[in-house]
C-alpha cells in the first residue's frame, strides 16, 4: 500500500491500474463486493499519502509526468543550470531554458521570442498600495441607514434612509440618498420645560422627507490590526450634493388657528463618514451629514383685527409664518451598512 | 495530479461495473483530496505568521504628555471649552494608565442669548413686576444676567483613567501620505467641579428655606459642588513622527445637574411638576459629551519595533 501511495504522489499511475485490473479479474462474480474493496483501498490510499508527506517534496512537478523518476533530475538540472542556453531558441521547439513542457505537450510550448521580450520598455512604477482590499471602481454601493438629529434639542428628527452610489473611479462616486422623517418627528421634553419656565415659545418645525444627489470622494483608506491578530480595512469619504427637504412648522404660538402643509425646499448636503469593511462587499458605515436649507418658521406674533371680509386676520394663512426664513443646519448622525455590487472583481494588475 | 488520477480511475471500465462502489470510492477520494489541499495551505510559509511584523510600538514603555482642548457637544445653554492635560504611562503598547484634567471656560448658546433678550431684557420685569409673564417666570428667570446668575457650568474635571489600545494600523491619504494610527478606548472615574443655582424655596433635604424664596432676585446665585461620574470614550490617534502624535477623542461624562437653574420638578406625579423650589430634585441626568483635540508627546523619544 505504501508503494502505491508513493507512486501516486509522483504521478506514476501504471502500477495502480494493473493492480486494480488484476483484482477485478479475479472477482468478476461479485462486482459490488469488489467495488467496496476498491473503494476501501482508494480511501486508504490518499490518507497514507498524506501521512508520508514529511520529508517528501510537496510540489507537484509537471516535468516528471510520464518520465522515469531517475531521469527527471537530469533533465531538470539542465533546465536549472541553463545559464542562458535557451535564449532565443524557444521558438525552435528545443525547450531548453523553460523546462520540458515542450516535450510533454508541444501544443503548449511557449512561442515567446525572448530577445524581443527582453527589449521591451518596462514600466517600473511602484504603487503605494499594490491591491486595495475592496476596489470600488464600477461598483454600486447600496447603503441603508438610520439617522438621528445631532443639533436640535427641541424636536428630534430620526429617519431611516437609503443611499445609492455608483463609483466612476475608485475614489469618486455619484449617487443619491434620501431620508424619510414623516411620523417620526417628536418635540422634546426640553422644549416643553423651557417654554413652561420662561414663557417663551420656540418656533419648531418637522420634516417629511429629504432627497439629494451627491458626489462622494474617498481621500483616505487604511487598515487596522485588531488585537495584533486580525486585520480589517476602512476608508474615509466626504460628500456634497444638492436636493430638497419637505418641512412645515409645528404650530406652537397659535395652534387654534394655524395648520401648516409640508413644502419642499432647496437643500444642500455636506457630510463625511467612515466605512469599515467586514469583507470585500460588506461594510458598516458611520456618517455625519448636514442638510442645509432655509426654513420657514411659525410667526411668533399673532395678527390682530379683521380683514376686508371681516374675518379675523389671525386666520389668514399669510400671517402664520415669519416674514424671514431661517438658515437651518439639520445635522444627522447616520449609521448603516453598505453592500457593494458586484460582489467580486478582478484586479487589473497582479499582486 | 491527484484529481487527474481520480478522474481517470473513475472513468475506467472496471469501475463502471460496480456503480455503487465507484461512487463510494470517487466520493471518498474527492473528500480526501480536498482535505489535502487545505493541509497545504495550513503548512505553507505564512502559516502561523503574525498579522503584523516590525510594528512601531508608539506607546510601549513610554510616558505620553498630551495637551488637549475639549469642546462639549449638544449644549443647551452654555458651551464649555476645556483646555486640559493628559499624562499616561503605557507599560505595553496596548494598555496605559494615567490622568486627564481640564478647566472649563463657558460661552453661551444662541438659546441663552435669545432668552436673555426676549424673556429678560425685553420684559424688563424690574420695572414691570406685575406683568403676567414676569409673575409667571419670577421663580425661573433672573432680572439680571442669565448666564452669570443661574446657568450651571462645569468648572473643572479630573479623571484617572485606563486606556486600552486594541486596534493598530496605518492610513493612506490620497494614496501618497501614510501615517501610523491607532484607536484607543478609555474608562475611569471623574471628579467634576460644578456650579449650579443654589437651593431656594427648599433645600436638598426638603426643608423650607423661607429666607430664600425662589421668586426673589437674591435667590439667583451659583453654588459650587463636587460631582462624581464615570467617564469613558474612544480616541483616534495619528503618529506622523516617533515622538509626536495628534488625535481626537470622544468623551462621555454622564451625571445629573441643573443646567438651566429652572424649577422643573419636585411636585405632582413622579415629582414631574414645578414646586417653586430649586434643589437637587431639579437636577436632570445628562450624558455630557465632549470632543477633545490632543497633541501627544512621548518620552523617551525613540520608538521600539515589534518582531
Amino acid at each position: 500500500m505504501n508503494e502505491v501511495a508513493q507512486l501516486d504522489l509522483y504521478g506514476r499511475t501504471g502500477p495502480i491500474d494493473a493492480h486494480v485490473a488484476r483484482t477485478a479479474e479475479g472477482m468478476a462474480m461479485n462486482q459490488v463486493r469488489v467495488g467496496l474493496l476498491v473503494a476501501a483501498a482508494l480511501l486508504a490510499m490518499p490518507l497514507t499519502a498524506a501521512a508520508q508527506q514529511q520529508g517528501q517534496p510537496k510540489e507537484i512537478n509537471l516535468d516528471e509526468e510520464g518520465a522515469a523518476p531517475a531521469e527527471a533530475p537530469t533533465e531538470g538540472e539542465g533546465a536549472g543550470t541553463g545559464e542562458g542556453e535557451g535564449e532565443g531558441e524557444i521558438p525552435g521547439g528545443e525547450g531548453e531554458g523553460l523546462g520540458d513542457i515542450c516535450k510533454i505537450d508541444p501544443s503548449a510550448c511557449p512561442s515567446i521570442n525572448m530577445d524581443e521580450a527582453a527589449k521591451r520598455d518596462i514600466n517600473a512604477e511602484m504603487y503605494a498600495v499594490q491591491q486595495i482590499y475592496a476596489l470600488r471602481r464600477f461598483r454600486f454601493e447600496i447603503t441603508p441607514y438610520f439617522g438621528i438629529t445631532m443639533n436640535d434639542q427641541f424636536v428630534a428628527h430620526p429617519a431611516p434612509g437609503l443611499g445609492l452610489n455608483f463609483y466612476i473611479t475608485n475614489v469618486l462616486a455619484v449617487g443619491v440618498n434620501g431620508n424619510f422623517y414623516a411620523g417620526l418627528n417628536s418635540p422634546s421634553n426640553f422644549n416643553f420645560q423651557t417654554s413652561r419656565a420662561a414663557r417663551v415659545g420656540v418656533p419648531i418645525t418637522e420634516y417629511a422627507w429629504n432627497a439629494n444627489a451627491n458626489f462622494s470622494y474617498v481621500p483616505a483608506y487604511g487598515k487596522f490590526a485588531g488585537f495584533g491578530d486580525f486585520i480589517f480595512h476602512y476608508d474615509f469619504y466626504v460628500l456634497g450634493g444638492v436636493g430638497a427637504i419637505a418641512t412645515r412648522p409645528i404650530a406652537v404660538v397659535d395652534p387654534d388657528n394655524r395648520t401648516f402643509e409640508f413644502k419642499p425646499r432647496l437643500s444642500f448636503h455636506v457630510g463625511g463618514g467612515l466605512r469599515i469593511f467586514f469583507n470585500r462587499w460588506f461594510a458598516v458605515v458611520a456618517e455625519l451629514s448636514d442638510y442645509i436649507f432655509f426654513d420657514e418658521l411659525e410667526n411668533p406674533g399673532i395678527a390682530t383685527g379683521v380683514d376686508a371680509n371681516n374675518n379675523p386676520r389671525a386666520q389668514d394663512p399669510t400671517t402664520w409664518t415669519a416674514p424671514e426664513t431661517s438658515f437651518t443646519n439639520n445635522v444627522q448622525a447616520q449609521v448603516g451598512f453598505s453592500v457593494f455590487l458586484p460582489f467580486s472583481w478582478e484586479y487589473r494588475l497582479p499582486k | 495530479m491527484m484529481r487527474r488520477f481520480v478522474n481517470s480511475l473513475c472513468a475506467s471500465r472496471l469501475l463502471r461495473r460496480g456503480m455503487l462502489a465507484a461512487l463510494t470510492g470517487c466520493a471518498a477520494l474527492a473528500m480526501s483530496a480536498g482535505a489535502e489541499a487545505q493541509e497545504i495551505q495550513l503548512t505553507g510559509p505564512l502559516a502561523g505568521a503574525p498579522a503584523v511584523r516590525k510594528l512601531r510600538l508608539h506607546r510601549a514603555g513610554r510616558i505620553e504628555i498630551t495637551p488637549s482642548a475639549s469642546f462639549t457637544l449638544l449644549d443647551e445653554y452654555q458651551r464649555t471649552i476645556m483646555p486640559g492635560l493628559r499624562v499616561m504611562y503605557h507599560p505595553t503598547d496596548w494598555i496605559g494608565f494615567g490622568v486627564w484634567g481640564g478647566y472649563g471656560i463657558q460661552t453661551t448658546t444662541s438659546l441663552t442669548d435669545e432668552l436673555q433678550v426676549k424673556a429678560i431684557d425685553d420684559r424688563n420685569c424690574s420695572a414691570n413686576p406685575n406683568d403676567s409673564a414676569c409673575k409667571l417666570t419670577a421663580v425661573n428667570l433672573t432680572r439680571g444676567n442669565l448666564a452669570q446668575d443661574q446657568l450651571g457650568r462645569m468648572q473643572w474635571v479630573a479623571a484617572p483613567q485606563v486606556t486600552v489600545v486594541p486596534f493598530r494600523g496605518k492610513l493612506a491619504l490620497f494614496a501618497s501620505l501614510f501615517v501610523d494610527t491607532d484607536i484607543s478606548f478609555f474608562v475611569g472615574p471623574a471628579v467634576i467641579g460644578v456650579q449650579e443655582r443654589a437651593p431656594c424655596g427648599a433645600d436638598n433635604d426638603g426643608n423650607q428655606l423661607t429666607e430664600r424664596p425662589c421668586a426673589s432676585q437674591e435667590s439667583f446665585q451659583l453654588e459650587s459642588r463636587i460631582a462624581f461620574a464615570p467617564t469613558f470614550g474612544v480616541g483616534w490617534n495619528f503618529y506622523p513622527t516617533s515622538f509626536f502624535g495628534f488625535g481626537a477623542e470622544y468623551r462621555a461624562l454622564p451625571f445629573a445637574w441643573n443646567t438651566s437653574g429652572f424649577d422643573n420638578a419636585g411636585a405632582g406625579n413622579d415629582e414631574a411638576f414645578p414646586d417653586t423650589a430649586v434643589n437637587n430634585k431639579d437636577r436632570q441626568f445628562r450624558f455630557n459629551s465632549m470632543i477633545s483635540v490632543n497633541l501627544m508627546f512621548s518620552l523617551p523619544m525613540k520608538v521600539k519595533n515589534s518582531d
